[in-house]
């Protein structure tokens, strides 16, 4: 059997949508359950779906049909796949070019949310961005975030 | 036992304090009967091989400022020829920390042992920069060398990882190790003042020094997770090895951004078998390490226990004394085995 953990946004529709790429493949489910009660730090609603044994490539079609429809795959057979995480900027965020900033994250991983504060156009801005990036990829990301912090003079808080 | 009281500030104060109140009680309980000999500050010392009238030595000091001044017994004395002249079984080493250089306790250290004395010391410097020689001259000597009011004052987050947990591998360390930072951000945080306001009220109320760079720049947790990391963990490193960043560009802001997304900023001090850092991290407001105010707290991921936290005072006169004491009876009861 095969355990993959997703997260969905919270809007009417999505459980179906997810569950669209798994029986394309053809893929025999053995459950889904709900976890409305156990939401992420973004909101996002975990779902458990429990799948017949399949060859790696068709579980590979399923997983990137599932993020091209913006379902985080965050395990699969207890395997952190994904993490998506917060992390809070305070810098000259936006004279810096924060779409660079973005750029490169994205990079490596995926700038999904940004809220972004200026108090003033002279003081340093604050920003919490979140982020999902393949598990791998995390080392990756850190190094990129230390590279634009000595670059650009900004403070990436990340989570503890 | 015999004690040489090194230091007669704040700590060196609420050391005499606690013995005092807790003189009879150890009598009792432990069989451990303490004399003061001799109390050493700038001005010189007090010395009395038959033990010193603690009360009236913490009214000297009131009153005149110097230890020098105690009657009959009151001498100009250098620290180092008091360690080398005095008879005792220990030196409470409590002198002002010099995290640059270490000294001049270490040489205090170092003289203790040599003269076969054991060491409770509450001085993050010199173990923060010379673990390994201050510690391996204790050895070579013979004489035992404890430390936990250096790390976290009143919480026992040495002797609780070195004792009550041994036998398990502790995997990391983190925590907020510095009570300044902790109600600094947590002032902050609640009611939205800037760094520089809250930082300025701190030291009107005595919670934050008059220089409070070690505090704010993250170097005096540097110095804690240094010793940690020498002392649990195992590595040799030194305070200048930890990757180091405090806490002067939080903002109001940022604190909020966090607050919205479920999360506290802390200064927090990490060390794992490669790990050595202090900076600002995102704990979130359900977490173990979200202690507020002044608190300190400590989280010990092990092999066997998983993970251990421990919440208490980092600082005060006589909580940072009660680490002291543990540690003097600690020696008693190694020293009767």
């Amino acid at each position: 059997m095969i355990f993959l953990d997703l997260e969905l946004k919270d809007s009417p529709g999505e459980l179906l949508k997810a569950l669209q790429p798994i029986s394309s493949a053809g893929a025999n489910i053995f459950s889904v359950i709900h976890l409305r009660e156990n939401k992420t730090d973004d909101g996002r609603v975990p779902v458990k779906v429990v799948l017949e044994k399949l060859n790696e490539d068709i579980l590979n079609t399923i997983v990137l049909d599932l993020e091209k429809l913006d379902v985080v795959v965050a395990k699969i057979n207890e395997k952190v796949k994904k993490i998506n995480f917060d992390v809070v900027v305070i810098g000259h965020i936006v004279d810096t070019d924060v779409l660079d900033t973005i750029d490169r994250l994205n990079k490596i991983g995926l700038v999904v949310d940004l809220n972004l504060t200026m108090p003033t156009p002279e003081a340093e801005s604050s920003a919490k961005m979140r982020v999902i990036v393949d598990s791998e990829n995390l080392n990756q990301l850190y190094e990129e975030f230390e590279k634009i912090s000595k670059e650009k003079g900004l403070l990436f808080i990340k989570s503890c | 036992m015999k004690i040489i009281l090194v230091g007669f500030g704040v700590i060196g104060k609420g050391v005499l304090k606690v013995i005092n109140l807790k003189k009879n009680h150890l009598l009792e309980k432990y069989g451990l009967d303490l004399s003061v000999v001799a109390i050493c500050d700038s001005s010189g010392a007090a010395i009395n091989k038959e033990g010193l009238d603690l009360e009236l030595a913490l009214k000297i000091k009131e009153e005149t400022g110097k230890i020098a001044s105690y009657p009959e017994f009151g001498q100009n004395i250098g620290i180092i020829e008091v360690i080398e002249s005095v008879p005792a079984d220990i030196v409470i080493e409590v002198s002002p920390t010099n995290i640059h250089t270490g000294e001049p306790a270490k040489s205090y250290m170092l003289k203790a042992f040599e003269t076969k004395k054991h060491v409770v010391s509450a001085n993050k410097g010199p173990l923060a920069l010379f673990f390994k020689e201050i510690t391996g001259v204790a050895k070579e000597h013979g004489v035992i060398l404890r430390y936990e009011a250096s790390v976290g004052g009143a919480t026992p987050i040495i002797n609780l990882a070195k004792e009550t947990l041994a036998g398990n591998r502790v995997k990391s360390i983190k925590g907020i190790l510095n009570g300044t930072t902790n109600y600094i951000l947590t002032k902050m945080e609640k009611e939205q003042l800037d760094f520089n306001t809250v930082l300025k009220e701190a030291q009107e109320l005595g919670i934050a020094e008059t220089n409070p760079h070690q505090d704010i720049s993250g170097l005096d947790t540097a110095a804690k997770l240094a010793i940690l990391a020498n002392s649990i963990m195992g590595r040799e490193v030194t305070i200048n090895d930890v990757v180091l960043e405090g806490i002067t560009r939080i903002t109001p802001e940022s604190l909020l951004m966090a607050n919205k997304g479920g999360y506290a900023i802390k200064l927090i001090g990490e060390v794992t078998d490669k790990k050595l850092e202090v900076c600002p991290k995102l704990v979130p407001i359900d977490h173990p390490l979200n202690v507020k105010g002044s608190l300190n707290v400590a989280m010990f991921n092990t092999d066997l226990a998983n993970d251990i936290v421990v919440v208490g005072t980092g600082a005060g006169d006589v909580e940072t004394a009660s680490a002291i004491l543990s540690d003097i009876l600690n020696i008693h009861q190694s020293l009767k085995k």
